[in-house]
């Protein structure tokens, strides 16, 4: 994967890590049109086909930030493959069997399938990464969102009111618990295919 | 995994681990599958919390910045939608172009009677001489009752058979009254006689084949009328749209 070149559509992708608007809308302007008509011609209408989009930007805009997303197909195949997966899995949801999925829409770009592959993988860890953390007791949550946020753990102990070691020892045993608890959840299993 | 797993796990992330206990770790991970998959996924862990809240602000930020776009985005895609032509736009479209086509028919197309007859006032009254049946004719004419005045001129001209003035009037009457054959007659005799009506005769006769729609008769008494005649611009202006 890292050996493949990257694409100059490489860009939309740093655009989005910085927050830059004139590339968010650039990226509307250019590959919503066709997301948009896919929803349409398959049961839905514009106001979900803008939920799939912005919910597909905010996983590549995590992808990017958290595992340094690297596009190696253009960013069209890519966007519009996530998009349309999103969509399908929505439509399978609610069960809806009015779906025509016309295949030759499909990109035949492999590396497009296999990024859009990850990006969908990454979003279903993200969700359930979010999901448990949920679960987390208070005290787990607080001292984990502490010790990501402030970067000295000396800081950190102070604010919580607890001792250094401590908190460090705690900082382990709650990505612990949060790493165990992913790990038994049913949806993990699919994830680790 | 063993709780002090998870505190090797935090120590080796964050570069704190003795070396010793480093190659300990390591060559676990490549004989223990299970270590090495609770290790991936504390590592997992480990990045979806830092980006999650050492970048919240960010995170937020651009969020709302999506969001932004997204929704102006959508809201100029429905614009047209809502602004969809509405049915009864198009009966006020047909309307306007009705009205236009009016106005253009009034323009380009064939000129009609109406557009050209505008008989002045008639003086018929002279001074010593008043008639009470003149007077009549002359109010009935003015006041476009051409019934009435017809019948008073047809009575003055029993009386005064040579006077072409009253005959000319009598045959406009006639002419608003449609009775085209008479009136052409009667214009006909006028302008065949040496008189200074001739050439009112031969304009008002125009204006008769124009109502009654002979556009080559028209043109041919149109033609006729000479520079000099009062009416000689209007027999141009009605020329040029009969053409």
């Amino acid at each position: 994967m890292s050996q493949k070149k990257i694409h100059e559509d490489q860009k939309y992708i740093d655009g989005l890590v910085q927050n830059n608007a004139f590339i968010i809308q650039a990226i509307y302007d250019k590959f919503a049109p066709k997301v948009v008509n896919y929803i349409k011609q398959n049961s839905g209408d514009a106001s979900r086909a803008q939920d799939v989009i912005q919910e597909t930007i905010i996983t590549i805009y995590n992808q990017a930030n958290e595992k340094g997303l690297q596009l190696t197909c253009p960013f069209d195949a890519y966007f519009f493959l996530l998009c349309k997966r999103k969509w399908l899995n929505q439509l399978k949801k609610t069960g809806n069997k009015e779906v025509t999925i016309n295949e030759e829409v499909l990109s035949k770009d492999d590396d497009a399938q296999e990024l859009a592959f990850e990006t969908s993988l990454f979003e279903q860890q993200h969700n359930l990464f979010t999901e448990m953390f949920q679960k987390l007791g208070k005290a787990c949550k607080d001292l984990l969102k502490a010790s990501f946020k402030i970067k000295s753990m000396e800081e950190v102990a102070k604010s919580l009111g607890v001792s250094y070691a401590y908190a460090r020892k705690k900082k382990s045993l709650c990505i612990g618990k949060l790493t165990k608890m992913v790990q038994e959840s049913p949806a993990y299993n699919n994830l680790k295919s | 995994m063993q709780e002090q797993d998870y505190i090797t796990f935090e120590a080796y992330l964050s570069r704190a681990l003795p070396l010793e206990e480093q190659m300990a770790f390591q060559k676990r991970l490549q004989e223990d599958e299970a270590y090495k998959l609770a290790f991936e996924t504390y590592k997992e862990a480990s990045g979806f919390l830092e980006h999650n809240f050492k970048n919240e602000e960010k995170n937020k930020a651009f969020k709302a910045n999506l969001e932004k776009v997204s929704k102006s985005y959508f809201n100029k895609q429905e614009a047209p939608k809502a602004k969809r032509i509405q049915p009864w736009y198009y009966s006020v479209a047909i309307a306007a172009i009705l009205v236009i086509g009016f106005f253009i028919k009034q323009q380009f197309s064939s000129p009609v009677y109406s557009d050209f007859a505008n008989y002045e006032t008639i003086s018929l009254t002279v001074r010593g001489t008043q008639s009470n049946m003149l007077n009549k004719a002359e109010t009935a004419f003015n006041a476009k009752n051409y019934k009435d005045a017809e019948a008073y001129f047809t009575a003055l001209i029993k009386l005064d058979s040579n006077n072409l003035e009253l005959q000319l009037y009598q045959a406009v009457s006639l002419v608003e009254l449609d009775a085209f054959k008479e009136a052409d007659a009667i214009f006909m005799k006028i302008i065949n006689s040496p008189s200074v009506y001739n050439n009112k005769a031969k304009w008002y006769l125009a204006l008769s084949k124009l109502k009654q729609e002979d556009t080559n008769a028209c043109l041919n008494v149109l033609q006729s009328i000479p520079e000099d005649a009062d009416d000689y611009k209007q027999a141009q202006k009605l020329i040029k749209k009969l053409d």
